[in-house]
């Protein structure tokens, strides 16, 4: 019998983490949690020490994003726990496996406005699945394994467990381990009658179309997403967190879909008369106005998460479930069926709904952020993982990336989190060392993650970061050109820091182009080497994105280029 | 809008709370009762049908997690 009082609470957290087959946490240490991190001083569990604890929970839901497992970050009391909040939200948006772990003040000074106190629990409760303060560290281990599988699944997100110093320093027995190791598995399937329904629904479209997003993700569902728009020679599309679920080069994949989606895909969706929605949440970012949005279409939609039925756009039928299930189900039954249709004329006139995607030129032939992300995409590794950050450079990626697996293109969807795009791909990099890992960044998101660079250097970590500088927070000013009278507030980062300079004073190799003729060899040399590098393109500052769906419209006012101008136009405002 | 709900763990009450307020109904009863281990309320709220709607989706998502968490 192992002695009752050998171990701590401290001691018994990391012992947990193994358990849960943590490998690696990020996070930053502080005056509460300055027990746990006297114990991680002795584990086994690698420790990432980011140089903000904002990073830390970027770099979590990075590597949770990349492996499918659960990211880990902790943080001290007060300030720094209320860092921690921005990354745990980011992951309740996109549904990412998140355990955060945070010292708070000594349970006696807890109320009295001591020193780093906040009340973290409530604060992350609108951010998180579930927050809780353990008081007492006999309810520790149940906690934490509580927020593991909870974390998990079926629909993956955050949960933050709050530890009193006290509880972190006080004895408790010795840890044993367990044999088997809890693995959320959702096994709930459709009921009959609703995959009856939706085959039936299938059976009888002339104009169908399959709208996938992140839930096949999680639900690990790629490959019978694949299967199903093959069995069918179904046109479909891909919410930004659904890219790399459809083959990128099928024929029938109409890309990404939404506000800055692809023409094609929009008209077809809004031409459809059925929408098969697989494991996606109909944002406002990609349905415009809900009213307006397939209104031809009656709507199949399949999700884990019942709470998703008919939020915002009705649905004739639910099919909730594991995605895996439920397509397993639908391709059992639709192999099945005598006259099984298939929608190859339909998917050829989709496809030609829409033509490239448009883009601005400058008439001096200034470099152009779509040339180099043209060109990145081009030559970028077929199981590279790329990182975005937020804003025109992440849409003009999300435009272009072709994704071979759901996990090869991370990005911060729901919630937009600018910084998300160097730690995310920091803890992409430290689940993957062999893997080219790239974080694609605007000039302004940048700069919210330059500390990051330290932790790159600290460990090593061979992060490439291709920075589309255009020196302004172009997303913004893209808006206030066309919906703001260009009244430019607050946009003009036209003073930017030399940024070569600081990589290299962080001891990072850093490269800077202004000429299109440059990018080739400068992304050769990018990405060929094993060492983390910049790569910063000087862009011209005015290039939109396009298309672009104006807010609060409809595909049928989807803009292709500026009021006023032609698409061959290549005048562009001062 | 009467919903019943049971809650391993009362401090949900405080997100109920919250969550009502964001989606711009009114809270205008609240019990709880402690029976057999889990917590036992009956709110009414008044809204929008929309938001009621929304709520009500919020709510169901809730208490899957509370129900995960307390096993």
């Amino acid at each position: 019998m192992p002695d009752p009082a050998d171990s701590t609470g401290s001691q018994l957290i990391l012992d947990i983490l193994s358990d849960e087959g943590v490998d690696v946490v990020f996070g930053y240490p502080g005056g509460a949690i300055m027990p746990l991190y006297d114990a991680l001083h002795r584990h086994s569990i690698r420790h990432i020490l980011t140089r903000h604890e904002q990073a830390a929970s970027f770099a979590a839901g990075g590597y949770a994003r990349a492996t499918g497992r659960v990211g880990v970050c902790m943080a001290t009391s007060g300030p720094g726990a209320t860092n921690l909040i921005t990354g745990l939200l980011d992951a309740q948006m996109d549904s990412v496996p998140v355990v955060a772990i945070t010292g708070q003040v000594r349970t006696p000074l807890m109320g009295t406005d001591a020193f780093q106190e906040a009340d973290v629990t409530s604060i992350a409760a609108a951010a998180t699945k579930r927050s809780v303060c353990v008081r007492d560290v006999t309810d520790l281990e149940r906690a934490l394994r509580a927020a593991f599988r909870v974390a998990r699944g079926p629909r993956p997100g955050p949960v933050l467990v709050d530890v009193p110093q006290d509880v972190l320093k006080a004895a408790c027995p010795r840890f044993n381990a367990f044999a088997a190791r809890p693995i959320a598995v959702a096994n709930e399937r459709p009921g009959d009658a609703a995959l009856s329904e939706a085959v039936e629904l299938i059976r009888r479209a002339e104009r169908p179309v399959a709208i996938v997003g992140g839930g096949a993700r999680s639900a690990n569902a790629t490959q019978m997403f694949r299967e199903l728009c093959a069995l069918l020679e179904l046109p479909h599309t891909a919410t930004i967190n659904g890219l790399g679920c459809a083959a990128p080069h099928d024929p029938r994949f109409l890309g990404m879909l939404g506000m800055h989606g692809w023409k094609a895909a929009n008209l077809a969706v809004n031409s459809a008369d059925l929408v098969l929605a697989l494991g996606m949440r109909f944002d406002d970012r990609v349905t415009g106005r809900p009213d307006k949005f397939a209104r031809n279409a009656v709507v199949v939609h399949a999700d884990i998460d019942a709470s998703e039925f008919n939020k915002v756009i009705p649905v004739r039928v639910a099919l909730r479930g594991d995605l895996r299930h439920t397509l397993a189900h639908l391709l059992q039954r639709l192999a099945e069926l005598e006259h099984r249709p298939r929608f190859s004329g339909w998917a050829a006139q989709a496809k030609a709904l829409g033509g490239p995607l448009p883009a601005d030129r400058t008439p001096q032939g200034e470099l152009s952020a779509t040339e180099v992300l043209d060109a990145f995409f081009a030559v970028a590794p077929d199981d590279a993982i790329v990182t975005t950050d937020v804003g025109q450079h992440q849409m003009w990626a999300a435009q272009r990336a072709r994704a071979s697996h759901p996990r090869n293109f991370l990005t911060s969807a729901g919630l937009g989190a600018m910084g998300f795009g160097v730690p995310a791909a920091m803890g992409a990099q430290l689940a993957f060392p062999e893997r080219t890992v790239v974080a694609i960044v605007g000039d302004g998101g940048f700069q919210m993650s330059l500390p990051e660079l330290a932790t790159i250097k600290r460990y090593a970590l061979p992060v490439k970061i291709l920075l589309v500088d255009n020196r302004r927070l172009g997303m913004v000013r893209q808006w206030q050109e066309l919906f703001y009278e260009r009244r430019y507030s607050a946009t003009d980062l036209s003073d930017n820091p030399d940024f070569v300079t600081i990589a290299r004073g962080y001891d990072l190799r850093a490269e800077r182009i202004d000429d299109a003729g440059e990018i080739r060899d400068a992304l050769e040399r990018f990405l060929v080497a094993r060492e983390p590098r910049l790569l910063h393109c000087a862009c011209f500052p005015a290039e939109n994105v396009w298309p672009l769906i104006p807010p609060g419209a409809t595909v049928a006012d989807a803009m292709e280029c500026r009021p006023g101008e032609n698409l061959e136009s290549e005048a562009i405002p001062a | 809008m009467t919903l019943a709900l049971v809650l391993h763990d009362w401090r949900l009450v405080e997100r109920i709370v919250g969550l009502t307020n964001r989606l711009g109904c009114a809270l205008t009863r609240l019990d709880l009762h402690l029976r057999d281990r889990l917590y036992h309320a009956t709110i009414d709220v008044t809204g929008p049908p929309d938001a009621l709607r929304r709520l009500d989706a919020q709510l169901t998502r809730l208490l899957n997690d509370d129900k995960e968490m307390s096993r």
